[in-house]
């Protein structure tokens, strides 16, 4: 393998694993606090970037304004899911919100299907030439999703220790205790479901300029969010970061050799991992109901 | 109303509903035939969620597993030249040894892992199916023969369709005793508590394995049967969005029946899908809606209404206030766990 091809499959690599990142994170974030297997999660992220190419491509906004659009529009879309159909069924349990989020994830994407059809919707890119390093040559794409993706990372670490951030871990850990030491678990939820949602609308923005957007983006990346879930741990947020750059770099590898059949790699790596360290990368998953 | 009156209307209805099915044929055309086809085909794929459900496994890889006992039957089809009826069997002991090997370590792993799990096997088995020469690649397999009993050619709609309906009734037996017996007490126990089960001695994994491999049995069983009416088998068929669509019928259809909730489900909304063929585009967002309006008004579905167990509507309309948790069974400390709606 020559260096040139190692760096571009690293560069890959890490670039979508950043996007794995971002979308595992939010769906990890929902999962533990608010108990919600959420299956629109992909659909959000796909929504995001057709928010992006609507505003870059169709109004002709700049960039940045493009992705704070996203974010605002899926935070906004996330908590008007919350407050229209995730508090109605909280009550009846794990399974029923769940099968909730299915269905809501359908409507949304068949929406999404008779606005756009099932062409693509091309993102003009920031940087036209590549980049030249020592004889690599990069696409300066691919790094501006790594560092706007590490960028939100360090966001959404700075976001957890403020007040709200606290709470929220508090009602992951117990939600009975938090709400006993007068923790608003309504504001809780609601502010957990924009900032989850928020995270797949930036996701969605960072992306389309590079693998441009489709109504089908979204269930694949929901399918990868599956496997870094599982990776890292049911609801470790650390171990889903760890375990989405992994997983990218994996895949992008396994893509490289053996094409299509990636995914088959990917499931036997992932079951050799669930039989030896059963807890995932880092070992020590947040309960989570129906273990 | 008093129970004997109640059992005696309830076999009423079954009889009613067994002369109705047999009497199909002679009542409507070919076309029509054809959708009842599909929703039996559909039904026993739902009765097989509905199993897993039983001990508190929901899985979207319902798919994925019809497709492999499709798969299995058209492969042995055309390649080995075997009949029909002796890949059956083959085709069930493929999906129950491929799902052994695919399931024991992650059924360990709890709920979610086992739910996950099977989506990226439902993923990785369609890319298989999909990329590989041998299974025809996306473009599907050639013209698969038809079905035969001795000299006679099953291509009537008619046959096909009393062949579906006594494997829909051999399901809806096997499914009946089996939840009457000792192992269906324990996958009760198991779905209604699971600390509670664990704690009693019923081995939790063996009995989920067991459940989940009896459904993987009956997911491939229906995967024959689809190969008997279709010409050709497509791996995108067998994706993940059948699976959706399969826990819809189940949510429509109703928890608290294990047997007719599913079926009637099945029925329902392929029937529905039928009549909107015309705005095709909108079948799903009228589906979803529909889903979401059940779970959030009716969350025990349709036969759930027949079990006189629904909340009022009113009361329903205001939510509990976040964070209070709903008692579980036997003082168990999950909030609201999938143990308590979801069990038989």
């Amino acid at each position: 393998m020559t260096l040139q091809l190692f760096v571009q499959l690293l560069i890959n690599g890490l670039m979508i694993g950043g996007i794995y990142a971002l979308v595992a994170s939010g769906f990890t974030l929902i999962l533990g606090v608010l108990q919600v297997f959420n299956f629109a999660q992909g659909h959000f992220y796909m929504l995001g970037a057709f928010i992006a190419y609507a505003v870059a491509t169709v109004m002709g906004a700049p960039y940045i304004v493009a992705i704070i659009a996203s974010l605002a529009g899926m935070a906004v879309l996330g908590i008007l899911t919350y407050f229209s159909i995730i508090k109605w069924t909280l009550r009846s349990g794990f399974f029923h919100t769940m099968l909730v989020t299915v269905a809501f994830g359908t409507i949304i994407g068949q929406l999404a299907v008779l606005k756009f059809g099932y062409s693509t919707a091309v993102v003009a890119p920031l940087i036209e030439s590549t980049l030249q390093f020592g004889g690599i040559s990069l696409n300066p794409g691919k790094l501006i999703v790594m560092a706007g993706a590490i960028v939100v990372m360090v966001a959404l670490w700075w976001f957890l220790k403020t007040k709200i951030g606290v709470a929220m871990m508090a009602c992951a850990e117990n939600r009975e205790v938090a709400c006993l030491q007068g923790i608003n678990a309504e504001k809780v939820f609601w502010v957990t479901m924009a900032v989850g949602c928020g995270l797949c609308g930036i996701a969605g923005a960072l992306v389309a300029p590079v693998l441009s957007a489709s109504t089908n983006m979204g269930s694949q990346v929901f399918l990868k969010a599956m496997i870094v879930v599982m990776v890292g741990g049911t609801g470790s947020m650390s171990g889903a970061l760890l375990a989405a750059f992994v997983v990218g770099i994996v895949e992008s590898f396994a893509f490289q050799y053996v094409e299509s059949f990636a995914p088959l790699v990917i499931f036997a790596l992932v079951a050799l991992l669930l039989y030896f360290r059963p807890g995932g990368l880092l070992g020590k998953p947040l309960p989570i109901p129906g273990q | 109303m008093g129970i004997g009156n109640l059992v005696r209307s309830k076999r009423f209805w079954l009889g009613l509903v067994l002369v109705l099915a047999v009497a199909l044929p002679f009542l409507i055309g070919a076309y029509r035939l054809q959708i009842f086809i599909f929703a039996i085909t559909y039904s026993m794929l739902a009765l097989a969620f509905r199993l897993t459900l039983n001990v508190g496994l929901p899985r979207f890889d319902v798919a994925a597993w019809w497709g492999v006992g499709a798969y299995t039957t058209a492969m042995l089809m055309l390649k080995a030249n075997m009949s029909f009826w002796l890949t059956l069997p083959i085709a069930v002991v493929m999906s129950v040894v491929l799902g052994y090997v695919v399931f024991s370590v992650s059924i360990r792993r709890g709920m979610m892992v086992f739910m996950m799990f099977g989506m990226v096997f439902a993923l990785a088995i369609q890319q298989v199916l999909g990329t590989v020469k041998f299974f025809g690649g996306w473009g599907g397999t050639p013209a698969l023969p038809p079905v035969t009993i001795g000299s006679h050619v099953l291509n009537n709609k008619m046959w096909i369709y009393y062949v579906g309906l006594a494997f829909l009734l051999f399901n809806v037996v096997v499914y009946y005793l089996l939840f009457n017996s000792r192992i269906g007490r324990a996958w009760n126990a198991i779905g209604s508590g699971l600390r509670l089960a664990s704690s009693l001695g019923v081995d939790v994994v063996g009995y989920r394995l067991a459940n989940v491999l009896v459904s993987n049995a009956f997911l491939a069983l229906a995967g024959s049967f689809s190969v008997m009416y279709q010409a050709m088998v497509l791996p995108t068929t067998y994706g993940f969005q059948r699976s959706i669509y399969v826990m819809m019928y189940v949510v429509l259809g109703g928890f608290l029946s294990p047997l007719a909730g599913p079926i009637i489900g099945a029925v329902l909304l392929t029937s529905l899908s039928e009549a909107m063929r015309a705005v095709q585009q909108y079948e799903p967002i009228v589906t979803g809606i529909l889903t979401v309006l059940i779970i959030m008004f009716i969350p025990q579905g349709l036969t759930g209404l027949l079990h006189g167990r629904v909340r009022p509507l009113f009361l329903r309309l205001w939510p509990a206030k976040a964070g209070v948790q709903v008692k579980g069974p036997a003082g168990s400390t999950q909030v609201s766990g999938p143990d308590e709606k979801a069990g038989g």
